[in-house]
C-alpha cells in the first residue's frame, strides 16, 4: 500500500529549517569570492593555487545551495513547471546562434521569475543553465560560475515588488533585463579573466596590487568584451521584454492559475453550496 | 465501488455550478461512458473520483464521493493512486522519462516500491497492453495509439481498482481505437477493473459500454442503460440516429441488433445515388511526386488532380503519407521529383519554388494543431490581424466567425476555447482571405458531434458555392462518409485508391462507416443514403 | 557489452586533470590529451553530446590562440631572447596606459602557450568525460536526498527534444499563415502556452501517479560498480598520484 508520508511536526522542523537559511546565507557571499579572488591574491604561487581552487569549490557550494534550495517539498505542480520550464528557456538559448550575444533565455527566465516568484527564478537560472551545458555537452570547468550567476539573474527579480501591474510592470522588468544582462557579462568575465589573459599582461589583474589598480584594468578589459557580446544580449533581451513581454507575462499568470498553485479548497455541506454561490 | 452522494462542485473564480446535487453509484467491473457536451464537466467528473479535483485543481465541494471505501474528502490523490489510475487527453503530455521501460517505473520508484515487485509489474503491464517488444524505445518515437497504451500501461502498474480515462481514442486512427477498446474490454471481463470513460467518437465505444451517465446541458445528469438514455439526447452516435430514422422498435447500439431490425429495409429499398454535382476545373495536380525526410522516401510517385468544388479525403494509416503529402502540397516538404500545379490547361502554375505569399493566397492550410497558427491575446486581435494581413475591412473576419459559432465571445482567449470553437476560429482566419485550395490535416481531432456538423456545414458550403477544392487528411470515417466526395486511401508513400466515397469506402471493411456496416451489402454510407432510398421507394 | 557507471569516467578525468594541474608540464598535458582521444574513440556514446570532446578540443585552441594574441600584444615584458618587436601603439588617455605592441620574447611567447596549453587541456578532459557519459545515466544515480530535483531534470531532459521539434513545427505554421518570416516574438508565445499547458497536465498526472507521497524513493534498476569501472577509476587515481610525484 501506499507509504503515508510522515509530517514531522513543526517545531521538529524548525532547526532544520534555519539550519538550511544558514547555510544558504553563508554559502552565497562565499561563492561570490570566487569571482573576486583576482583583486585579493598577494602572491603569484597563491594565484595559481587559487585559480583551480575557486573552479573547485564554486562547482561544489553552488550544488550545494541548489540542493538546499530544492527541498523534497517542491510538489508536484513545481516540479513540473521547473522542468518543462527549464526545458524551455535551455530550448531557446541556441536559437540566437546566429550572432554573438543574441541569447533569449534571459527574457523566459526574468518573465517566469516574476510570475513565479525568486525562489522559482533562481532554480529555473541554475537549471536551464545546467540543463543546456549537460544537453549541448558543454559541461566546462566554468559550469558552476554560469549556473550561479544565472541563478542570481533569476532570484534577483524578486526585487520588484510584486503588486505592480501594467507598463509600469514592463518598464522595471526591461530596466532589470538591461541590467541583468550587464551583471551577467560582468560576473562571466570576472570568472574568465584570469583565465584568458593569464598573470602577465596589461589588462590582467596585478597580484598584490591594491584594489583600485586591479579594478581598473578589469573595466579595460570588461569594454572590449562587453561591446562584442555584453551590448548585444542587453538589447536583445529588453527588446524581447517590450515587444512580448505582455502576452508572455499574461500566459505564465494563467497557467499558474489553471494549475491552482494556491489552492482554494472548500468542503461543504450541499446546501451551502447552492445558497452562497447561486 | 464509487458512490457519489448529492455531489455538488463549483469552482472558486467563477458563479456557475459545474454539477449539482449528483448521486450515483458504480460497482465493481463496470463500464461507465460519462457523456455530455463540450463544457458540460465531463473531465471535472473524471477528476472527482481520483480526488483531482478539488485537491489539486481547487474548487467547492459539497457531498460524498467514496471509492473503495476511501472518501476523496480525507483522502489526497496521490493516496488514492494505488486505487484509481487516470489517462488523460494528452498521453505525451503527462509522461515524465523518454523510455517505455523507465515511465513505468516512474510511478512505482516514487511510491518507494521495492525493484522485485516493479519488474514483476512491468512485464505484467507491458503484457496487457502489448508493449512488450517495445520496452526500450524512445517516447517521443512511439505512434499515438502506442502512447495511448502507454499511458493506460503506467497506470495498471499500480493495479488500481477504477481506470478513468478522458477521451482516450479521440486522436487515433479506428484500429489503434479498437485495440484500446478490446484492452479496456479484457480489463473489465478479466480483471474486473471498472472503467469510467468521456468520450466523444461514441460510435467507437457504444457497443462496450454498460451503462452511460449523461450530462445535460443545465447541469441535470442521468445514469442508466444505454438505450434508455440514448433516447434523451440527440448527441448520438449514426447507428442510433439510423435507428431512430427507421423508427426501430428497440434502439440498437450494436451492429448486430441494428442489423437483425433493419432487414427489411436493408432487402427491399431501391439504390438511391447520392446526388450528383458538376465538378468544375482541375484545381491541383500532382504529377508523379516524390519527396522524402533524408534516405527515408514518404512519397512514392503520387499523381492525382484534384478539382474545384470537389471536397478529397485523405486516408491511410499512420505513417502512410498522408500528412507528407499536405505538407508538399503547401510547401513544407520539398520535392525530390515530379511537380505540383495549381490550375488547368495553359495557364496551370508550377508551385515548386514560387514566394510564400503567393502561395498563402491560393492555398489556405489548417494544420494538426491550430493553435500553432495563433499569439494573440483575444479572438478580436486575431480576427483584427487578419483582417489587416488579407486587406479587408475591420470586422470581416470576426462576422464571419460569428456567423460559424454565434456564442463564442470576441474577448475570450484563443487558448481558453474548445477544441471546436478554436477550429472554428482557425478557420475563419484562414478563409478571410478566400483560398482557392483549402487544405485540413486531421481537423476532427478532439471534436465533437457539435462541432464536427459545423465543420461538415462549412465544408460543403465553401465547396458548392465558392467552388472552393477541400482537400482534408482524416481518420475519421464518419465525416468522409457524410462530407467528402472524393476518397484517396494511401499506403506506404502510394496511391492505393482513389475514387468516389461509395466506391472506396464499400470496399474496405476496417474503414466502413457504422451505416455502411449494418447495411452491407447494400450501397448506403450514412443515415440520409437510406433515408433516401427509403423515401424514393414512396 | 554492459555500460560504465556514469561516475566511472567523470572520476578518471578528474583525476586526470587533478594530475595534469599538479605536474604543470606540457608533456605530461599532451599525453593527457591523447589518452583522452583514444578513450573517446573506444567508448563514445550516441546522443547530442558526443561530439564534446572535438567542441573542447576547437574551445581548447581557441584559448590557447587568445593567450598567445594577448601575450604578443598586451604582455608584460620578460627578459629573454626578443623574438621580434611590434610597433607600439599608444591608447587613448581614458583607457589606463596599455601598451600594445614592443618587444616580444620567446620566453613571453612560450609562457603564454605554456599556461593555454594546460588550461585546454583541462577543457579538453571535461569535453572527453561529457562523450562518454549519458546524462540520463547521470541522473538517474543522483542521491535520494534530491530526489524530486533529479525528477525536474530528468522532465527537463524528455522535454526539451519534443521543445526543439515544436519550434519548427510552429515556425512553419506561422511562416504559412503570413508569408513571411516570423518574429521572434511569434514563435515564442505559442511555444510559451503549448509548454505552459504541458505542465499543468504534467503537474496533474504526476500527482495522480503518486508523486511527492512518499519520503523516500527506491530504484528501479540500480546502477552497480563493475569490475571494468573500478580497473579504470583505479588508473586514473593512479596517473594522478604518479603526476603529482614529479
Amino acid at each position: 500500500m501506499v507509504d503515508r508520508r510522515r509530517c514531522p511536526s513543526f517545531a521538529k522542523q524548525l532547526p532544520v529549517k534555519l539550519l538550511r537559511y544558514l547555510l544558504i546565507s553563508l554559502l552565497v557571499p562565499s561563492t561570490l569570492i570566487g569571482f573576486l579572488w583576482p583583486f585579493f591574491v598577494s602572491s603569484q604561487s597563491a594565484a595559481n593555487k587559487a585559480e583551480w581552487f575557486f573552479l573547485l569549490s564554486t562547482t561544489i557550494s553552488i550544488a550545494l545551495i541548489v540542493s538546499l534550495v530544492a527541498t523534497d517539498d517542491l510538489g508536484s505542480k513545481n516540479v513540473a513547471f521547473l522542468g518543462i520550464l527549464s526545458a524551455l528557456v535551455a530550448a531557446l538559448r541556441p536559437l540566437g546562434i546566429g550572432a554573438i550575444g543574441i541569447e533569449p533565455m534571459w527574457f523566459a527566465l526574468i518573465l517566469a521569475a516574476r510570475v513565479m516568484g525568486p525562489t522559482f527564478g533562481f532554480l529555473l537560472g541554475a537549471l536551464s543553465m545546467s540543463l543546456s551545458a549537460l544537453l549541448t555537452g558543454g559541461i566546462g570547468p566554468w559550469l558552476g560560475y554560469q549556473v550561479f550567476a544565472a541563478a542570481i539573474i533569476g532570484f534577483g527579480v524578486g526585487i520588484i515588488p510584486r503588486e505592480i501591474r501594467g507598463k509600469r510592470e514592463l518598464a522595471l522588468l526591461a530596466i532589470y533585463g538591461a541590467v541583468a544582462a550587464e551583471v551577467f557579462g560582468i560576473l562571466m568575465d570576472l570568472q574568465f579573466w584570469p583565465w584568458s589573459l593569464g598573470s602577465g599582461t596589461e589588462l590582467s589583474y596585478l597580484v598584490g596590487a591594491p584594489v583600485t589598480e586591479n579594478l581598473s584594468r578589469f573595466f579595460s578589459y570588461h569594454f572590449i568584451s562587453a561591446l562584442a557580446w555584453d551590448i548585444p544580449r542587453a538589447t536583445i533581451t529588453v527588446l524581447l521584454i517590450v515587444i512580448a513581454g505582455k502576452p508572455a507575462l499574461n500566459a505564465l499568470r494563467r497557467a499558474r492559475h489553471k494549475a491552482a498553485f494556491v489552492t482554494h479548497i472548500e468542503f461543504e455541506e450541499l446546501a451551502n453550496v447552492r445558497l452562497n454561490h447561486r | 465501488m464509487i458512490t457519489f452522494s448529492r455531489v455538488s462542485l463549483i469552482y472558486p473564480h467563477s458563479t456557475t455550478t459545474v454539477i449539482e446535487d449528483l448521486s450515483f453509484e458504480i460497482s465493481e467491473g463496470e463500464m461507465v461512458l460519462v457523456m455530455g457536451h463540450t463544457g458540460s464537466g465531463k473531465s471535472s467528473l473524471l477528476r472527482l473520483i481520483n480526488g483531482l479535483v478539488p485537491h489539486h485543481t481547487g474548487g467547492i465541494l459539497g457531498g460524498e464521493i467514496i471509492v473503495d471505501g476511501y472518501s476523496t474528502r480525507s483522502s489526497k490523490p496521490g493516496e488514492l493512486a494505488g486505487i484509481v489510475g487516470i489517462v488523460g487527453q494528452n498521453p505525451l503530455a503527462s509522461f515524465v522519462t523518454d523510455t517505455v521501460e523507465d515511465e513505468l517505473a516512474f510511478g512505482m520508484e516514487s511510491l518507494n516500491y521495492p525493484p522485485d515487485v516493479m519488474r514483476k509489474r512491468i512485464e505484467e503491464a507491458l503484457d496487457q497492453v502489448g508493449l512488450a517488444p517495445l520496452r526500450q524505445r524512445n517516447i517521443a518515437t512511439l505512434s499515438g495509439g502506442e502512447q495511448q497504451r502507454l499511458a493506460i500501461a503506467s497506470a495498471l502498474v499500480m493495479h488500481p481498482k477504477v481506470l478513468v480515462l478522458d477521451e482516450p481514442t479521440s486522436a487515433l486512427d479506428p484500429i489503434a481505437s479498437e485495440e484500446i477498446l478490446a484492452i479496456l474490454h479484457r480489463l473489465v471481463h478479466d480483471l474486473s477493473v471498472t472503467v469510467v470513460l468521456a468520450e466523444h467518437r461514441l460510435e467507437r465505444v457504444i457497443g462496450y459500454v454498460d451503462r452511460i451517465l449523461l450530462i445535460e446541458g443545465d447541469g441535470a445528469t442521468s445514469i442508466g442503460e444505454p438505450s434508455e438514455i440514448l433516447q434523451k439526447t440527440d448527441l448520438v452516435p449514426p447507428i442510433v440516429r439510423l435507428s431512430r430514422a427507421l423508427s426501430l422498435d428497440v434502439i440498437g447500439t450494436s451492429t448486430r441488433e441494428v442489423r437483425k431490425q433493419s432487414e427489411e429495409i436493408r432487402l427491399t429499398a431501391p439504390d438511391a445515388p447520392r446526388p450528383a454535382f458538376n465538378v468544375g476545373e482541375v484545381s491541383l495536380t500532382f504529377a508523379d511526386v516524390v519527396a522524402g525526410y533524408g534516405d527515408k522516401t514518404a512519397l512514392n510517385g503520387i499523381s492525382l488532380q484534384l478539382h474545384q468544388g470537389e471536397i478529397t479525403a485523405l486516408m491511410g494509416r499512420n505513417g502512410a503519407g498522408k500528412s507528407s503529402l499536405i505538407k508538399s502540397a503547401v510547401g513544407i516538404l520539398s520535392l525530390t521529383s515530379g511537380a505540383i500545379s495549381f490550375g488547368s490547361g495553359s495557364s496551370a502554375k508550377n508551385l515548386t519554388g514560387i514566394a510564400q505569399r503567393e502561395r498563402s493566397k491560393l492555398i489556405g492550410y489548417i494544420p494538426q494543431e491550430p493553435g500553432d497558427l495563433l499569439y494573440l491575446s483575444t479572438v478580436e486581435e486575431e480576427c483584427a490581424r487578419s483582417d489587416r494581413d488579407h486587406k479587408l475591412i475591420n470586422g470581416t473576419t470576426l462576422a464571419s466567425l460569428h456567423q460559424m459559432l454565434p456564442t463564442i465571445s470576441a474577448q475570450s482567449h484563443p487558448r481558453d476555447l474548445s477544441e471546436g470553437e478554436r477550429l472554428s476560429l482557425v478557420l475563419a482566419i484562414v478563409l478571410a482571405g478566400s483560398p482557392d485550395l483549402l487544405i485540413l490535416d486531421e481537423p476532427t481531432r478532439g471534436l465533437d458531434y457539435e462541432a464536427k456538423n459545423r465543420l461538415m456545414a462549412l465544408l460543403h458550403e465553401r465547396a458548392r458555392r465558392d467552388g472552393t477544392c477541400v482537400l482534408m487528411a482524416t481518420h475519421d470515417v464518419e465525416i468522409v462518409a457524410e462530407v467528402a466526395d472524393r476518397t484517396i486511401f494511401l499506403a506506404d508513400g502510394e496511391k492505393v485508391a482513389d475514387g468516389s466515397t461509395l466506391e472506396v469506402l464499400l470496399a474496405s471493411p476496417a474503414f466502413a462507416p457504422q451505416v455502411a456496416k449494418v447495411m452491407s451489402p447494400r450501397p448506403w454510407l450514412t443515415v440520409g443514403d437510406v433515408l433516401r432510398s427509403q423515401s424514393s421507394s414512396q | 557489452m554492459k555500460a560504465f557507471h556514469p561516475l566511472t569516467f567523470w572520476a578518471l578525468f578528474s583525476s586526470l586533470t587533478v594530475g595534469v594541474i599538479a605536474a604543470d608540464s606540457a608533456i605530461v598535458a599532451l599525453s593527457a590529451v591523447g589518452g583522452a582521444a583514444l578513450i573517446v574513440k573506444f567508448y563514445k556514446q550516441d546522443g547530442p553530446w558526443r561530439m564534446s570532446f572535438q567542441w573542447s578540443l576547437l574551445a581548447g585552441l581557441v584559448l590557447i590562440a587568445i593567450r598567445a594574441l594577448t601575450g604578443i600584444l598586451i604582455g608584460v615584458p620578460r627578459i629573454g631572447e626578443v623574438l621580434f618587436t611590434l610597433p607600439r601603439l599608444s591608447l587613448p588617455s581614458w583607457l589606463p596606459g596599455i601598451r600594445i605592441g614592443g618587444p616580444v620574447t620567446w620566453e613571453r611567447l612560450s609562457s603564454s602557450l605554456h599556461e593555454g596549453l594546460i588550461i585546454a587541456t583541462v577543457i579538453a578532459l571535461f569535453g572527453a568525460a561529457n562523450s562518454v557519459t549519458s546524462p540520463h545515466k547521470l541522473l538517474r544515480i543522483l542521491p535520494s536526498r534530491v530526489y524530486q530535483l533529479g525528477v525536474t531534470l530528468t522532465i527537463a531532459t524528455s522535454v526539451f527534444p519534443q521543445l526543439i521539434t515544436s519550434i519548427s513545427r510552429i515556425r512553419q505554421a506561422q511562416f504559412l499563415r503570413s508569408g513571411a518570416k516570423p518574429r521572434i516574438g511569434q514563435i515564442a508565445i505559442p511555444l510559451l502556452e503549448e509548454s505552459l499547458a504541458r505542465a499543468v497536465n504534467l503537474a496533474e498526472a504526476m500527482e495522480a501517479r503518486g508523486f511527492g507521497q512518499s519520503k523516500s524513493q527506491s530504484r528501479y534498476r540500480p546502477i552497480n560498480y563493475a569490475p571494468r569501472d573500478l580497473f579504470w577509476i583505479g588508473f586514473g587515481f593512479l596517473s594522478a598520484t604518479a603526476m603529482v610525484a614529479l
